[in-house]
């Protein structure tokens, strides 16, 4: 498949219908490869589902779900090596499982227990690991951009065979750091992926309200570098697109941007009304006739590779461990009240020991 | 501190000894790295890295777009990563681009991280009037990144300080905002050694000792502060002289010693008084050593106007103003 940049058209393998419009075998891909995705989408949509009760129970305060974009979140994850780096934004805990994240964690990240690893800092737009070179996104939108671009020169520095992929929705597109970070990722020819999920809305506002251009990825040409417009609902070339923008990182030529047409079915968050925006029957038509995991599922079909009773028994093992993983982070303890010193620097100093001991007079500890 | 039998000591000016630092600290680790604007060939606008990069190449020595927040946002970044990124601002002013990452990235990724990233980085930038600089290569911001807990703040007043607190700032595990006095760039002289020590981040160290009243400043006002010294000693009045050398932390323990020892406090800096350092320190003598005073904490420091160009002498803080704020203190 010849994969270009600046394309009219998002690059597509599968058809909406799961029938193919590229030869989905000259890829590269194995029979196991594509099961693989798949369970992935449904891992990764379940552990959403089921994040997302946490919130109409009343005890996470809040949540932003990845379901609709599970394509574009799996599909450019999975070709990232173990040492390569990730920059997550507010939306990407799909793309952090891929790369190793735990849904206990996960789940201890949204109840704000010592299960997360980021030991609950952060409201729930998503922890880190840094065994697993995840960064801990930012709130701020926009931010991550220039450091990913920085950890990718220091790649290229230190004369590694890595790359970093930073995540980011069309909103980010429109700040400062964006173009910044665009600016200096082409100027160091760095090893840098960035990932624009375009899920059409930047909470109300539609990309047509957000910039002049018709595609996100045109905006490459103005740095000096590719641009790649993807079906960001079709795993498989979601996949293909970022693998081979990694290869090409890896062996030396720069960056990318690509830009992964998709949707998402939830609220922009929890603390959303998605109602008042979203024009009637649009959410209904990419949920019925545009859906990342059904697609792949036909695609599997068509082959023949997947059948109703290895759907229903991948169902409940996800099912399964899903609740298991959600017992693990309710079973893991709150963070220390003192903690909360923890980590402002490398050491107290003498003013938070000073701070540190009015809190515990306070608690009485 | 620097052990006592140094091999070779020489007079070196602020430049020079911010320079040996980088050198020293560039060839002993080599995931030191510096960039900023102009730092190549053109040696940075102070010549401050002059000559850096045909000494240690363009990987290390990273000339970069005119971008403050790619400055800092790709330092953080390759900090992260496990470089000890050294970023000059080309004037302190013109760090507002980049703020953003200093202070929502910077300063906070150890504590959102729970300890398991850090960001060692340095951000270096000439700050200060005296220079006819105007509104926007003069100002003083050290009011903002003191505010922001995870940043360390550090402000040298002489060239032996200048390098060992800039070797100490590189080592450290956490972001560091060094601002540099340009006024005293060139102007001031002394005894810097050759080989490599750290003055400890955290230390303010008393320049001066006195009995009668404590004056306490940083940076480019500790030769002002000595000057309003000389003036008071003449009618037979000793000031102690304390440079707090690092804002954030700041040494708790000098303070409270220099207070109780004299009872009278003047607080002197370049900066605007609203929202001020000074402020931060008179609160904490306040609290903490009321019981001490003998007169009231006097603030010095420039009006609460914006940095004027043709103005510049009615602005800065001059001896004589620190004389009259002295003397308001000891005649209460
Ligand atoms: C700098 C900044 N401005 C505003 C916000 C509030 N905010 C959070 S997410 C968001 C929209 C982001 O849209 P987009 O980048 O398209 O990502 P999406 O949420 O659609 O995945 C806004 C305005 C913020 N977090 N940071």
């Amino acid at each position: 498949m010849d994969i270009k940049p600046f394309t009219a058209e998002p690059i597509r393998v599968l058809a909406p219908d799961g029938s193919t419009v590229e030869n989905a075998d000259k890829l590269g891909l194995s029979k196991d490869d594509f099961l693989t995705m798949y369970r992935w989408l449904v891992f990764v949509r379940g552990v959403d589902d089921r994040g997302y009760i946490l919130v109409r129970q009343g005890r996470a305060g809040f949540y932003a779900q990845v379901a609709g974009q599970e394509a574009a979140q799996v599909g450019s994850a999975l070709p990232l090596l173990k040492d390569d780096w990730m920059y997550p934004d507010h939306r990407s805990q799909g793309s952090m499982l891929v790369k190793g994240l735990t849904a206990t964690e996960w789940f201890g990240h949204v109840l704000g227990r010592m299960a997360d690893p980021t030991q609950g800092r952060l409201m729930p737009h998503g922890p880190g690991r840094r065994d697993l070179h995840i960064v801990p996104p930012a709130s701020t939108v926009g931010n991550k951009i220039t450091e990913a671009v920085g950890t990718a020169m220091a790649q290229r520095i230190k004369k590694r065979k890595e790359v970093t992929i930073c995540y980011m929705g069309d909103g980010a597109t429109s700040e400062g750091d964006f173009h910044v970070g665009m600016n200096f990722a082409a100027v160091y020819q760095a090893p840098a992926l960035l990932f624009v999920q375009n899920n059409q809305y930047a909470i109300s506002m539609r990309t047509d309200q957000q910039m002049r251009t018709k595609t996100i990825a045109e905006k490459a040409r103005a740095y000096g570098m590719d641009g790649y417009l993807v079906d960001g609902n079709d795993i498989i070339a979601v996949y293909a697109v970022t693998k081979h923008c990694a290869d090409s990182a890896r062996s030396g030529n720069g960056p990318s941007l690509i830009e992964a047409f998709t949707y998402r079915y939830g609220p922009h968050s929890s603390a959303d009304d998605d109602t008042r925006y979203r024009p009637k029957g649009e959410l209904e038509m990419w949920r019925t006739q545009r859906d990342p995991v059904t697609r792949m599922r036909k695609f599997l079909e068509s082959r023949g590779l997947w059948s109703d009773e290895q759907e229903q028994k991948l169902q409940a093992e996800v099912k399964a461990q899903l609740a298991a993983a959600m017992e693990e982070a309710e079973k893991s303890p709150v963070p220390e009240p003192l903690s909360v010193f923890d980590y402002t620097y490398e050491s107290l100093t003498p003013h938070l020991q000073w701070e540190r001991k009015q809190l515990a007079a306070e608690l009485g500890v | 501190m620097a052990t006592a039998q140094v091999a070779k000591q020489t007079q070196s000016t602020m430049v020079q000894a911010l320079q040996s630092a980088l050198v020293e600290e560039m060839d002993r680790d080599k995931d030191v790295v510096i960039l900023g604007e102009d730092i190549g060939v053109r040696g940075g606008v102070f010549l401050i890295t002059e000559g850096l990069v045909d000494k240690f190449g363009t990987d290390r020595v990273i000339d970069t777009p005119l971008a403050e927040a790619g400055i800092i946002g790709a330092a953080v970044g390759m900090a992260l990563y496990g470089l000890r990124p050294v970023a000059e601002i080309q004037f302190i002013d013109f760090i507002f681009p980049g703020f953003d990452l200093l202070v929502t990235e910077a300063a906070k990724i150890r504590y959102r991280s729970a300890g398991q990233f850090g960001v060692p980085m340095v951000i270096r930038s000439p700050y200060g009037g005296g220079v006819r600089g105007g509104s926007y290569h003069s100002q003083s911001p050290e009011a903002y990144f003191v505010a922001t807990p995870g940043l360390k703040v550090v402000v040298p007043s002489n060239p032996y300080d200048a390098k060992g607190l800039l070797i100490a700032s590189i080592r450290d595990p956490d972001p560091v905002v060094f601002m540099e006095p340009k006024k005293i760039y060139r102007s001031v002289k002394s005894d810097v050694p050759a080989g490599t020590y750290e003055v400890p981040l955290g230390k303010a160290a008393v320049v001066r000792e006195g009995k009668h009243a404590s004056l306490i400043t940083f940076g480019a006002m500790v030769p002002v502060a000595l000057e309003a010294a000389d003036i008071m000693n003449k009618d037979g009045v000793e000031v102690e002289v304390v440079d707090l050398r690092t804002l954030q932390p700041y040494d708790t323990e000098a303070i409270l010693q220099t207070v109780g020892k004299t009872g009278h406090v003047v607080l002197l800096q370049e900066a605007p008084q609203i929202g001020g350092y000074s402020g931060e320190i008179a609160a904490f003598i306040a609290e903490n050593a009321i019981e001490y005073l003998e007169g009231p904490i006097v603030r010095v420091g420039g009006w609460d106007t914006a940095f004027p160009y043709a103005l510049e002498k009615a602005y800065m803080p001059n001896p004589n103003r620190v004389v009259r704020a002295l003397k308001k203190t000891l005649n209460f």
